[in-house]
């Protein structure tokens, strides 16, 4: 699953998590990988007393807290937002109410349609990007100016799927 | 019939008072409001109310509505914590004459500590010392020197409406004194609309000292030492230590100010748990600043060290049973404690940062007591006191207890709103703090919130997206 932890300033992190495996002593293995930074690292996950626990040797553990992807999440004195599969439009580079793919991917459905009024954070499209489907949520609200694609299109990385007008 | 009281209050003090009410085989009553639909401390109580209201002012302030559930509901007594109705008179005598115990002193008592002239005239009179200066206001340079040379120097001048720090000049000399004596007399008048001036001995690096009291009706009044609160942010405490690493070893300076405090308490009859606050000098002159009429906050550290139970002793005194003590003898310094209060605040600037905590774990060591009002998915509100915890250190000496405030403070974690445990972690490592040498300037002149750095460690964050994961993959 790609990962997007962004804080309010617009900076960024994204990586790709993994599942691998599960091995004899109940503990999970998992990649991260995140190409911009070269990362490449292996994850231990198991589970105490009604907890989890990661490590990085399978030696030394560290309690993992316990989240859920729609938690806010703070670095010391910062905000952070954490998304899961999906980075929400309008926190990307282009203009805030156009929506653009950032993977490579499949449109599974179109939730909206050319001249609907849209809220902020309401999804309009389910993209399949990295084995997921992905929701697509409007970066403003304003009115659908056009719709790019149709069900079933097959993407690449940077492509125009909607337009919204504040 | 087993008595039933009702507890004014939220968050971690709601859930103290429960715990000694529960202690003394009592109902626990408490209230939940229409800001606060899961309130924790009512997992402590027996019985609970709706408190109609989506504010303070409709809830916890609203003396009509509660003395309404105090009659339908058969209340014995109220607790009112602190902050809300915990200071006002008005609701002590009102449960007064409904027959109800209000647990808190006498409503005179309230009254007459709540004002801080007549306290002032009442420890005068008491023989309690209170800062020299000027009986009213001064008219003009000549008259605030002559006080200035009759209390010596530096002496502060100050607007007699001021408040917040403004309208106020500190005078090292006579020269600085004729300086500044129009330019406060002009700020005052437009910054308070009113020129009065007063002239007082200024404290130079002083130290916030209050001894806590606690009396039954009988008559009896004792003290359980003193607590050090001079790290302060804009008035606020945020750790308190006892006893006091200032007073230190001089058990005579010790002796002197627990007993000025006895003193004062007795000149109101005091028949409750209340604090005295003392400013100390560099010189160990203290004078007398006010008195809280209520449990305090910081009330756990005196609790750790004397071993005295002070909401319970506070419930006994008010239902007019006897203290788990009769001499002051049995109350005894074992140990030193340290508190850290945790609030939803941005540990920088310090200001307020509300929201919802995601992830709430810790692993203390041994000697940490946390009283609290946080789990998983509780929302800390705008509407409340951004002090969503407290966490206590009890060790042999002062060095211990320190040790295991850093370990506590560096395994406590918190996660969705900003607190200010990275700033506790930087102080309590800090030199002059460590060092026990302090005053109530060391926030603004060691500046340890500009330590406080907010890095985005890369590795921290692959951990939390994998703490995500896990959930993921569980649903």
């Amino acid at each position: 699953m790609r990962y997007y932890i962004i804080n309010s300033e617009g900076r960024e992190v994204s990586f790709d998590l993994s599942y691998v495996s599960e091995d004899s002593l109940n503990t999970k293995k998992f990649k991260l990988r995140s190409k911009e930074d070269s990362v490449d690292l292996t994850y231990y996950v198991r589970s105490l007393a009604g907890k989890s626990y990661i490590s990085e040797d399978s030696r030394s553990w560290t309690k993992l807290p316990s989240l859920k992807s729609k938690d806010g999440l703070v670095n010391i004195n910062e905000n952070l937002n954490i998304y899961r599969g999906f980075k929400p439009s309008g926190l990307s580079n282009a203009k805030a109410g156009n929506l653009v793919t950032d993977m490579p991917g499949k449109i599974v459905k179109v939730m909206t349609t050319e001249g609907a009024v849209v809220n902020e954070g309401s999804t309009l499209l389910i993209l399949e990007a990295m084995k997921m489907e992905n929701e697509i949520k409007a970066g403003i609200s304003g009115v659908v100016k056009a719709v790019h694609v149709t069900e079933g299109q097959v993407l690449e990385s940077g492509f125009l799927m909607i337009e919204i007008e504040e | 019939m087993t008595k039933r009281i009702l507890i004014c209050n939220r968050g971690e003090i709601a859930i103290r008072i429960a715990k000694a009410v529960r202690e003394l085989g009592y109902i626990a009553v408490g209230f939940w409001t229409d800001n606060e639909l899961e309130p924790p401390h009512l997992e402590y109580c027996h019985e609970w109310l709706h408190l109609k209201g989506a504010n303070n002012t409709e809830t916890y302030l609203n003396m009509n509505q509660i003395l309404v559930h105090v009659k339908e509901n058969k209340i014995d007594a109220v607790h009112p914590g602190y902050g809300f109705l915990s200071e006002n008179t008005i609701f002590a005598k009102k449960l007064e004459d409904l027959g109800v115990i209000f647990i808190g002193p006498h409503s005179v008592a309230i009254e007459k500590m709540g004002d801080k002239a007549i306290s002032k005239q009442i420890a005068k009179k008491a023989g309690v010392p209170v800062v020299p200066g000027s009986v009213g206001e001064i008219e003009n340079a000549a008259e605030a020197l002559k006080i200035a040379n009759e209390i010596g120097f530096p002496v502060l001048l100050k607007a007699v409406a001021g408040g917040g720090g403004k309208g106020m000049r500190v005078c090292l000399s006579k020269d600085d004194l004729d300086k500044n004596f129009e330019a406060v007399r002009r700020e005052a008048q437009s910054s308070f609309g009113n020129p009065g001036v007063l002239v007082e001995k200024f404290i130079l690096n002083p130290h916030h000292i209050e001894v806590q009291i606690i009396a039954d009706k009988k008559g009896n009044i004792y003290h359980c030492f003193e607590r050090e609160c001079s790290v302060q942010r804009r008035h606020q405490k945020i750790i308190e230590e006892a006893p006091s690493p200032f007073i230190g070893t001089d058990e005579s300076l010790r002796q002197k100010i627990c007993e000025t405090a006895v003193m004062l308490a007795k000149a109101v009859d005091y028949d409750s748990a209340g604090t005295v606050e003392f400013i100390m000098g560099e010189d160990k002159s203290f004078y007398f600043l006010e008195m809280n009429t209520r449990i305090q906050v910081e009330h756990p550290i005196t609790e750790e060290i004397t071993g005295v139970d002070l909401l319970v002793n506070m419930i006994k005194a008010a239902l007019g049973d006897e203290l788990d003590f009769s001499s002051q003898d049995e109350i005894k310094i074992n140990g030193h404690s340290i508190e850290c209060r945790i609030c939803a605040e941005d540990p920088v600037t310090m200001l307020p940062a509300p929201g919802k905590i995601a992830s709430f774990d810790y692993t203390f060591p041994q000697g940490v007591r946390f009283d609290h009002c946080m789990y998983e998915g509780f929302e800390v509100k705008p509407d409340f006191d951004p002090m969503i915890g407290k966490l206590i250190v009890k060790g042999l000496t002062r060095n211990v207890a320190l040790r295991k405030a850093l370990c506590a403070i560096k395994s406590l974690h918190i996660d969705g709103i900003k607190t200010n445990t990275s700033l506790h972690e930087i102080i309590i490592e800090q030199e002059n703090f460590v060092a026990g040498q302090y005053t109530t300037n060391y926030i603004s002149e060691i500046k340890p919130q500009d330590k406080v750095v907010g890095l985005m460690r890369e590795t921290a964050l692959y951990k939390k997206a994998l703490a995500i994961e896990i959930e993921g993959l569980r649903e």
